[in-house]
């Protein structure tokens, strides 16, 4: 099979011009389809093809598979190793158990999405979904697409994504394997691309959809927001930033072998890109090791990642982001002045970058790591006062029982998702999406009460 | 090599080095020049040698200008690049920022700035002045009331060198627009059928472009009238593109393409390119040319080799003017080098606001 053999969303087609009234065709013909099968059937039946789903994907023979890892970088964003892995830890995770996890974390009975189910209070329930979901897909990770994807076959709902410009091929990927297990499931959800901001076709989109899902920037939602009829329900995702933390007796209780790959397990993780990798690295001072040391170590660790698992290409503006910011922290290096720079040679493959400011700083993504030394989460909370409404994870390198008790004050601060460093992009299924319910926000309930 | 025992003699070589190029385009001896300066700013600069031990790059290894070690423009935010005492740092060069920490700095003194006047005053005579004898609108403060502004001394300094024409400074120290003072200004050159030349950032020819549009006003102003803007958006107006902006001028204003210039230039740098010549037919795409004195080179981002002609990377700069701080810099814009300009491309700066402006605004 080839990718040009693939042909039955309209992101198929390329250079098949798109407008609104076929934009608006294709929510009927969804609506439709949803209403002859998806709107039908139970959860039974939507998990085990989803798991089904999920275990062709992660087989290394599954011809969809290899042409996502057979394409250019380009076009998924990736190269091939850290595609794969990214792959394999968004699949491992559609297990049947968890799937009706997830449903009875937001329903307490997964059967109260087919039939009145009973609430403590003694009346009943049930929930329904959107009978059409449009997605503004986020440009930068493919999974959260396919969980969302997922998640609107569980709601039952029709499903219409619209791709920014050349970013469809995973995305179309992920559809036809919903089409080869189950033609019925394909059947409820279209794929298209344009580029964002095409307000004729957007405004079709919008007024066909019941509901919108978007994920982009703070700007991008807003923007969106404002261009949604009255009555339509945007669930808007928008740009997050995590750091790690590695707590003073971490050594002593993991290694410190073990925190270093675990820290690089999550610089290496799609590359950084996505909200939930960190962009900087506090390491609490006056322990064992210390925070520059472990910076560089870290490198060295990196640079060991960089042979089993690597980098791969980048765009000139990216890497140009990069050898910015290695330049400026080159010449602070070299004078002293609270900053130590490690980097690969020849390339942008990989940078650490000490700086004892603990300021929280943006990195250019793609391999560059900050580390930064801090007495105790207290101070960490108080120099990040100014990005806490956009904080996302903490990733923490600690006992487990004090991984515990950090936890609460984050928590109370504000933090979303706390979990363990090493693990920061492979949240649950059923997580929490910026402390959000995954599914609450598309839902309504109808509530039957009793005489 | 050149040896220069002062910052007043090394100056002074460079004066000559430009008096030499307004003759002779082709003046040799920027190799020997540059690395002249490079041993004087290694000796007398510390942070700047601090990095060139660290790379091991120094005068007794270096014998090709390409290979004096940058620094990126970023790092004027933080450290005192200069070779002047600090007694003599009299004037303040600050890029635009919200914070103080956020803000470029490059210090002059009165030999290095009135190096600076020379050098922008040659290269905007060049492409800025024809036989036209404009009147001059500057959307800019005067230099009393944006003393830190790079573009504020380059202006007053071409208004004193123009001081026989008729000028109007129409923006506060906040670069506040004074409306009703432009609109009179240019209803009297349009009645008097005397030409204008405009100069300003590209926000503030949004903002008077925006005003002409709320009030539904038009110039056709007289022919000779020539516009030059510079600079970015940075969220004081609405991001307009290059040709955009050009197309509106033309439209509000009466101003032919072929009269309207871009700029390129910053607070790091003494010296500026333009994208063409007034009057002239200039090539598409506009290229960008520095002066003689001043180099362009576009690097990969990844190896910092330079890259061949037509290929995107990174634009550093050698700039001779620049005697007085460091005379290599990489800047955050991404451009391709041609056979005659460089083409910019961009802000190599990730981040949120994807799509921003094509310029930098260092320069304000």
């Amino acid at each position: 099979m080839s990718e040009s053999s693939l042909d039955y969303f309209l992101a198929d087609k390329p250079g098949a011009e798109l407008t609104s009234s076929l934009v608006a065709e294709a929510c009927q013909t969804l609506r439709h389809n949803r209403d002859d099968y998806l709107a039908q059937i139970g959860n039974e039946p939507i998990i085990a093809k989803l798991t089904e789903v999920a275990a062709l994907w992660r087989s290394s023979d599954y011809e969809l598979r290899k042409i996502a890892l057979a394409a250019s970088p380009e076009e998924t964003g990736f190269p091939p190793e850290v595609l794969a892995a990214g792959l394999d830890a968004c699949f491992e995770d559609w297990t049947q158990e968890k799937f009706f996890m997830l449903l009875a974390q937001e329903f307490g009975d997964a059967t109260r999405l087919q039939s009145f189910a009973s609430e403590p209070n003694q009346t009943l329930s049930m929930v329904h979904g959107p009978q059409l979901i449009a997605h503004i897909a986020p440009g930068n990770l493919p999974v959260p697409l396919f969980q969302s994807i997922a998640f609107g076959l569980l709601l039952r709902s029709a499903q219409f994504v619209k791709c920014a410009s050349a970013k469809s091929l995973l995305p179309r990927l992920f559809g036809h394997s919903l089409h080869t297990v189950e033609p019925g499931l394909a059947a409820s959800l279209e794929i298209a691309e344009w580029k964002g901001g095409s307000v004729p076709l957007e405004s079709a989109l919008f007024a066909e959809a019941d509901c919108v899902v978007a994920s982009g920037s703070d700007e991008a939602i807003l923007a969106t927001h404002q261009r949604l009829p009255f009555a339509k329900r945007l669930v808007g995702y928008g740009h997050r930033v995590s750091f790690g933390y590695v707590e003073k007796l971490a050594c002593e209780v993991m290694g410190t072998k073990a925190i270093l790959a675990r820290a690089a397990d999550d610089v290496i993780a799609w590359n950084q890109h996505g909200c939930l990798s960190p962009q900087v690295i506090y390491v609490e001072q006056f322990a064992s090791l210390k925070p520059d040391r472990f910076a560089e170590m870290l490198a060295e660790e990196l640079v060991a990642r960089n042979e089993t698992m690597p980098r791969g290409p980048i765009s000139t503006k990216e890497a140009a982001a990069i050898s910015t910011a290695r330049r400026f922290y080159k010449i602070r290096s070299a004078n002293n002045v609270g900053a130590l720079l490690w980097e690969s040679e020849g390339s942008t493959d990989w940078t650490v970058v000490y700086e004892d400011e603990k300021q929280f700083q943006t990195s250019p993504l793609n391999r560059f790591i900050y580390v930064k030394p801090i007495e105790q989460l207290e101070e960490a909370l108080h120099v990040l006062e100014p990005i806490r409404e956009s904080v996302s994870t903490v990733g923490i390198a600690a006992s487990e029982a004090r991984i515990r008790e950090l936890a609460v004050p984050l928590a109370k601060w504000g933090v979303p998702r706390i979990c363990p460093l090493g693990q920061m992009q492979r949240p649950p299924l059923a997580w929490r999406h910026d402390g959000r319910p995954p599914l609450g926000e598309l839902i309504r309930w109808s509530a039957l009460e009793t005489a | 090599m050149t040896f220069f025992s002062s910052l007043d003699e090394a100056c002074n070589a460079v004066r000559t080095f430009i008096r030499r190029c307004e003759n002779e385009p082709l003046t040799s001896g920027f190799n020997e020049l540059a690395l002249g300066l490079f041993a004087f700013q290694f000796a007398h600069n510390t942070p700047y040698a601090n990095l060139c031990r660290e790379e091991k790059h120094t005068p007794e290894t270096i014998t090709d200008w390409r290979n004096i070690p940058t620094v990126p423009t970023r790092a004027f935010k933080s450290l005192s690049l200069t070779v002047l005492p600090e007694a003599e740092r009299e004037t303040v060069f600050r890029s635009s920022g919200t914070t103080r920490a956020d803000r470029s700095r490059h210090v002059h003194n009165r030999t290095t700035l009135a190096l600076y006047q020379a050098s922008l005053w040659s290269w905007f005579a060049a492409h800025l002045i024809d036989d036209s004898p404009n009147r001059l609108l500057f959307l800019v403060p005067e230099l009393g009331q944006a003393p830190e502004s790079s573009l504020a001394h380059m202006m007053d300094a071409v208004a004193k060198r123009l001081a026989k024409l008729d000028h109007c400074f129409a923006a506060d120290g906040q670069w506040r627009l004074d409306a009703v003072a432009i609109i009179d200004y240019l209803y009297d050159c349009a009645t008097q059928n005397e030409p204008v030349t405009i100069l300003g950032t590209a926000f503030s020819f949004v903002h008077l472009l925006d005003h002409l549009d709320d009030n539904a006003l038009e110039f056709q102003l007289p022919s000779g009238s020539a516009a030059m803007e510079t600079g970015g958006y940075k969220g004081r107006a609405r991001e307009v593109s290059k040709a955009g902006l050009h197309r509106s001028i033309t439209d509000r204003l009466g101003i032919p393409t072929r009269r309207i210039l871009s700029e390129y230039g910053m607070c790091e740098l003494s010296s500026q390119a333009y994208d063409g010549t007034v009057g002239q037919a200039n090539a598409s795409p506009r290229l960008f040319r520095f002066p003689p004195w001043a180099r362009a080179r576009v690097v990969s981002p990844e190896t910092m080799q330079e890259v061949a002609h037509g290929h995107a990377g990174l634009l550093q700069v050698t700039d001779l003017a620049n005697v007085g701080s460091v005379l290599s810099l990489q800047t955050e814009d991404l451009a391709k080098c041609h056979d005659d300009g460089f083409e910019l491309l961009g802000r190599a700066v990730l981040g949120e606001s994807r799509g921003c402006s094509l310029m930098n605004l260092n320069h304000v």
